[in-house]
C-alpha cells in the first residue's frame, strides 16, 4: 500500500508490501531509513533546520524541523526493532533557488544539520541526491529497501 | 501568427468571470454601496453563500467569536476581507483543477496559491509593514496564468527544460524564450477582464520581475518574496521546480532575513492547511 507522507510528516512501516512516499520536496530534506535485518523502515520530509525558532510548534510537530525530526524517525525505527548498524540511510531535496546568494539558505541549512544529527548517531549517508533548482518526489520501496527519485517527468535509484 | 499572439488569442477567447462575479467584485470595490445591497447580492448565490461563512470561520481568518452570518460577516471583517474571500470562492474551482505543462496534480495550483496570499501577509507582519489592500488578491492570483500557458509548455517542454535546468535560466525566462510570453503576463491578460483593482494585475505581471513595476512595489514585493519561499518551500511545487530568481532588492527593501524567512513559512504551513481543508471540502462551488 501507497502512503503519502505530508510536509512536515514522518511515516514508518515494517509491511514488506508497502510503499512510502513523500511529494514536491524543494529545499526541505527527505531522509529514507531502512533496516533489511529487522524489515523496517520510514520516510521524514522536514521543512526547516532549526526548532528553535518556534518551540511550541516543535513539540506539537517535532518532524516540521529537522533537528527534532531526524531523531524522532531514528529513535522509533529502534523502537520497532531496527539496530543502527544495519540502518540504510538515503537523503534526498535541499534544493536552492537560482543565485540565492545566501538569501534564504534553508536548503543548505536543512542538510548541514541532517548530516550533523546522522553523524551524532553514527549513521553514514548511503547515497543522496541533493542541491540544484529541481523540486523531487521520493519513495521507498519497503520490499527491497529500493529508493526512487522522481524529478521532472524523470525517474532515477538512489 | 508567433507563438505569442497564438496564446494571446487563446486567452481573449476564455470566459471572464462566472455570470455575476465580475458585478458582485465591481460592488464590492464601490464606497457608495451600502451593506444590505450586498448581502442581498451575495444571497443569490447560495453556494457562494456558504463558501463564504465557511472561509469566513477558517483557523486562519476567524476571530475569537463564530460568524452566523453574511451581515456579521461583513461587518467584523470589513468588505476588503469579502472581497478577497468572494475571489478565493471563485478562483478556488478554477486552481484546483490540474495544470499540465507544469505537472500540478489536482489540488496543487490552489495549495500554492493560497501559500503564497498568506505568506505575503506572513512576511508582511513579520517585517513590520503594513500589508497592502490587495496584497492577498495579488497573491491568490499570481499564477493563474499557469493555467492558459500550460497547454503551451507542455507541447514545448523540451526545449523549454533544456534552457531552465541545463542552463539555469529563470523558468519564466526560459517561457519567454520559447513561447515568447510567460506565466506572469498571460495572467495579467487573463485578469485584466476580470475588473479587478490594477495594482493586482501589475503586481501578477511583475511577480517575477519586480523592478519592472514603476511605482509603488510594496504588494509586488511582498507576492514575489512570498512566492519564492514557497516555491523554495515545495507547497504545491510543479516540475518548474525551484528554477526561478529571487530578487535581493526585494529582500532588501522589506528587510527580510533568512530566520524571518523561517518563522514565515513555519506560519504559513498551518494556515494554509487549514484554509485548503475549507475550500476541499467546499466542492466545485
Amino acid at each position: 500500500m501507497n502512503h503519502t507522507v505530508g510536509i512536515s510528516d514522518m511515516k514508518v512501516t515494517n509491511r514488506r508490501d508497502d510503499v512510502l512516499v513523500t511529494y514536491s520536496l524543494g529545499s526541505c530534506v527527505g531522509l529514507a531509513l531502512y533496516d533489511p535485518v529487522a524489515g523496517v523502515g520510514g520516510l521524514i520530509h522536514c521543512m526547516l533546520p532549526l526548532s528553535k525558532i518556534d518551540p511550541a510548534k516543535a513539540a506539537a510537530n517535532p518532524y516540521m524541523f529537522t533537528d527534532t525530526g531526524v531523531p524522532a524517525l531514528i529513535q522509533t525505527l529502534f523502537n520497532m526493532g531496527a539496530e543502527r548498524r544495519n540502518l540504510i540511510a538515503k537523503v534526498a531535496g535541499a534544493g536552492s533557488l537560482l543565485d540565492e546568494k545566501g538569501l534564504f539558505k534553508i536548503g543548505e541549512r536543512n542538510y548541514t544539520v541532517l548530516r550533523k544529527v546522522l553523524w551524532k548517531n553514527s549513521i553514514l549517508i548511503a547515497a543522496e541526491d541533493v542541491g540544484g533548482s529541481k523540486a523531487r518526489t521520493v519513495y521507498l520501496y519497503m520490499e527491497s529497501g529500493r529508493t526512487v527519485i522522481r524529478s521532472g517527468g524523470q525517474e532515477s535509484e538512489l | 501568427m508567433s507563438r505569442r499572439e497564438e496564446i494571446l488569442a487563446q486567452v481573449r477567447t476564455l470566459p471572464a468571470l462566472p455570470t455575476g462575479a465580475g458585478q458582485l467584485l465591481a460592488l464590492l470595490q464601490d464606497p457608495d454601496v451600502g451593506i444590505s445591497i450586498l448581502i442581498e447580492r451575495i444571497e443569490y448565490d447560495p453556494g457562494l453563500t456558504s463558501n463564504l461563512l465557511r472561509l469566513a470561520n477558517s483557523a486562519y481568518f476567524a476571530g475569537p467569536r463564530t460568524i452566523g452570518s453574511l451581515r456579521e460577516a461583513i461587518v467584523r471583517m470589513g468588505t476588503k476581507r469579502i472581497l478577497q474571500l468572494v475571489i478565493t470562492s471563485v478562483v478556488a474551482p478554477m486552481a484546483r483543477r490540474p495544470v499540465s505543462g507544469y505537472d500540478l496534480p489536482a489540488g496543487q495550483l490552489l495549495t500554492h496559491s493560497v501559500a503564497v496570499a498568506i505568506a505575503g501577509e506572513q512576511i508582511a507582519e513579520a517585517v513590520h509593514v503594513r500589508p497592502t489592500d490587495h496584497l492577498f488578491t495579488a497573491g491568490l492570483l499570481h499564477d493563474l496564468g499557469k493555467i492558459v500557458l500550460g497547454t503551451f509548455v507542455e507541447v514545448d517542454v523540451e526545449p523549454i527544460r533544456r534552457l531552465a535546468f541545463d542552463e539555469a535560466m529563470p523558468f519564466d525566462m526560459a517561457e519567454r524564450e520559447v513561447l515568447g510570453i510567460d506565466h506572469a503576463e498571460v495572467g495579467a491578460v487573463l485578469l485584466g477582464g476580470w475588473s479587478l483593482p490594477a495594482d493586482v494585475v501589475e503586481a501578477v505581471r511583475h511577480h517575477h520581475d519586480p523592478e519592472g513595476l514603476s511605482g509603488d512595489k510594496r504588494t509586488v514585493d511582498l507576492v514575489h518574496t512570498a512566492d519564492q519561499l514557497i516555491l523554495s518551500s515545495g507547497l504545491g511545487g510543479g516540475s518548474d521546480g525551484l528554477n526561478y530568481r529571487p530578487s535581493e532588492k526585494s529582500v532588501a527593501r522589506l528587510n527580510l532575513t533568512p530566520l524571518l524567512c523561517e518563522t514565515v513559512i513555519s506560519r504559513t504551513l498551518d494556515a494554509v492547511q487549514s484554509l485548503s481543508g475549507v475550500l476541499d471540502a467546499s466542492g466545485g462551488n
